[in-house]
């Protein structure tokens, strides 16, 4: 182990937390963000409450921020990104964008993952109707404070259409998995939505509901209990509009019938991509992917957060579909793998 | 019949046309079979909200349709048609039109619970039952079913006495379901009874048939009865927009 910092690239909640765990141990880090602050997606996309603190982002993510900005251990690079990446374990060379030159022990990549872009979903509205929403977009209308309301008039909706898995499990746009929080995410937004305006009514067409775990009870039980959502068993063929309300078309599975339903409100619980940066970043730090075209992991469980690259681990949403809190557990993970390099950097650092 | 084997068209939905031309095309007759869609073109939110206003059924709206209520039915063992986890699906999305098909059958209920015990939801769907049923009657869409008429001779004897009186209930149930008296099980118990009891009972028996007595003051508990049923009934009434008296 060299004395070289710990490169961290991508400030997101798996990259804060990799660079306070390294910076709380007396290490080095060195944050290099491409985005013009840190916080990741939750802070970037203006997340509302989270799942399952029920906390604000800007409170939770923004904490961890503060965290990681007064950690003397910590130096931070925003608005910009790496460029090369050559040498070996304890004595990787890195060069910014900007001309900084970071000589680092190893690098860990916290770069996360891309919102699926609704546009590749024609069928379901968006882009043609102003009143077909992202889940990003809902997120944006409850942290600003500005209630739920139709983008067209600025009406609140009698009625919302929550559609499930847009941009996951779809093999004819070549997404082979599940996005992991959206069921968990849409449940709470549904909760939120029936809080903030009691005579919207909300539907959520699903094909699985996976709540997995205690998120079961919290929001997927708590959300048809109390709140009152209504879950449909229905993969939605197409939305369109008949002039003044959207029209929500598909099969209700349940009964076998078709349906075709106006809503006020439709909004597509949008999907984690791969970061569109990844062919880049593999091709720079020399780093696998795996099929689905996030970093590849060299082992599931031996060494948990290494890539392919021997000294070049991961974390977070850059690796699949994570949750905020499975990616900061992660990024400790990768922090400590980091810091035990070569089996011997705990106890140096203990000197 | 599990609900996937039903026909997906009914025959009242089959259309063929004496005398009628599409675009020059002549599609009269039998050939040219029309079907009408079957689609679903809105949800109607108040159903459901009626139907947990009637008392049983308040947890409708927990229902995640697993199924287990119908596996656990004693009624849908011999009849495959009656289907609870269908119903309460059909009132959820307020299918109004597709639960009527099935009024004349819901009441057949026999209040076993297997339901309520395997519902993992805790929807209690044997009380959906009997609130649905309720419903049908409040709406005027079927008759007085067997339970209520018994529900209400059951009521009417204790506002008036204060006591269940076994004899004059089961005669009134007879009555105003239509039955015969004479139902052979019924006499087989009466003479086993009275082949039995000791003679001070009968007398007993003969007494309190003819002189009906109350329990000691009644009259103030039977308003006080009287009031809260009728405030329960007005209650019920309005919550499915109903106005006035009176139980149709
Ligand atoms: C609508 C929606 C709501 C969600 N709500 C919740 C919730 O309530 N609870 C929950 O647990 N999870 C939620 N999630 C999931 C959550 O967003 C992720 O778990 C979390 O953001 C993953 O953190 P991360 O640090 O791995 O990645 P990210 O948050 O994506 O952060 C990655 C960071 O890396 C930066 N970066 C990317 N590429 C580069 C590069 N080439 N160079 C330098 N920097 C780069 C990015 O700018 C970003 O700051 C939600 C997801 C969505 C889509
Ligand atoms: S979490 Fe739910 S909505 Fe998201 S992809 Fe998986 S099944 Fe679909
Ligand atoms: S209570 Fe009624 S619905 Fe429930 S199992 Fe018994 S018969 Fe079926
Ligand atoms: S068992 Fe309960 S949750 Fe399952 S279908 Fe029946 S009522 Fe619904």
């Amino acid at each position: 182990m060299s004395d070289n910092p710990i490169l961290i690239v991508g400030g997101g909640p798996a990259g804060l937390a990799a660079a306070h765990a390294v910076g709380a141990s007396g290490r080095k880090a060195v944050l290099v963000e491409k985005a013009d602050r840190l916080g990741g997606a939750p802070i970037l996309s203006g997340y509302a409450k989270l799942v399952p603190s029920h906390e604000w982002a800007k409170d939770a993510i923004g904490g961890m921020v503060t965290r990681v900005q007064q950690n003397a251990n910590v130096t931070t690079h925003l608005n910009t990104s790496v460029q090369t990446f050559t040498g070996e374990p304890g004595a990787f060379t890195a060069t910014l964008k900007d001309g900084t030159v970071i000589a680092a022990d190893s690098a860990i990549l916290t770069t996360g993952f891309t919102h699926f872009d609704s546009l590749n979903k024609p069928e379901w509205g968006f882009g043609t109707y102003p009143d077909v929403v992202t889940s990003v977009q809902v997120e944006q209308m409850i942290s600003s404070g500005k209630g739920i309301r139709c983008p067209s008039d600025g009406r609140v909706p009698d009625r919302v259409a929550i559609l499930l898995c847009v941009g996951s499990r779809d093999r004819q746009i070549g997404r082979e998995w599940c996005s992991k929080i959206c069921c968990t995410v849409s449940a709470n937004m549904a909760m939120e939505i029936r809080e903030m305006s009691p005579k919207t009514n909300v539907y959520i067409y699903y094909m699985d509901i996976r709540t997995f775990g205690l998120l079961e009870g919290e929001f997927y039980w708590k959300s048809q209990e109390e709140a009152k959502v209504k879950y449909i068993k229905a993969r939605i063929a197409e939305v369109t509009s008949d002039g003044k309300r959207l029209v929500v078309k598909g099969e209700d599975t349940l009964v076998k019938r078709p349906i075709t339903i106006p809503f006020d409100m439709v909004v597509h619980a949008i999907g984690m991509d791969p970061n569109v940066d990844n062919m880049t970043l593999s091709a720079i730090f020399g780093v696998g992917l795996n099929r689905w075209g996030y970093l590849d992991k060299a082992s599931t469980y031996a060494h948990l957060a290494e890539t392919t690259r021997p000294g070049v681990y991961t974390a977070g949403a850059a690796s699949g579909p994570e949750t905020i809190d499975d990616s900061i557990a992660q990024g400790q993970a990768a922090a400590l793998a980091a810091l035990t390099r070569a089996g011997f950097g705990a106890l140096k650092a203990a000197e | 019949m599990p609900i996937h084997e039903k026909s997906l068209i009914r025959p009242e939905n089959l259309v063929t046309n004496d005398n009628l031309v599409i675009d020059g095309v002549d599609v009269s007759g039998h050939w040219s079979t029309f079907i009408k869609s079957r689609t679903v073109t809105d949800y109607n939110e108040a159903m459901q909200e009626e139907i947990a206003a009637m008392p049983g059924g308040e947890n409708i709206h927990r229902c995640w349709q697993c199924g287990s209520c119908t596996n656990a039915c004693t009624v849908n063992a011999v009849n495959p048609e009656f289907n609870p986890r269908y119903w309460i699906y059909l009132i959820r999305t307020g299918m109004e039109e597709e639960l009527l098909r099935d009024k004349d059958i819901i009441w057949q209920c026999v209040s076993c619970n297997k339901c309520t015990y395997a519902c993992p939801r805790d929807v209690f769907p044997e009380g959906v039952m009997k609130a649905t049923a309720h419903w049908l009657e409040l709406k005027g869409h079927t008759g007085k079913s067997p339970s209520s008429h018994f529900d209400d001779d059951f009521t009417e004897s204790i506002i008036d006495t204060g006591m269940i009186e076994e004899a004059r209930v089961l005669l009134t149930f007879f009555k105003r379901t239509k039955q015969p008296l004479a139902q052979p099980w019924l006499i087989a118990l009466i003479t086993s009874l009275l082949k039995k009891m000791p003679v001070g009972y009968l007398f007993r028996l003969g007494f309190l048939t003819v002189f009906r007595p109350k329990v000691r003051n009644w009259s103030k508990n039977r308003v006080a009865l009287q009031e809260y049923v009728d405030e329960r009934k007005a209650a019920q009434r309005a919550a499915l927009g109903m106005t006035g008296k009176g139980d149709h």
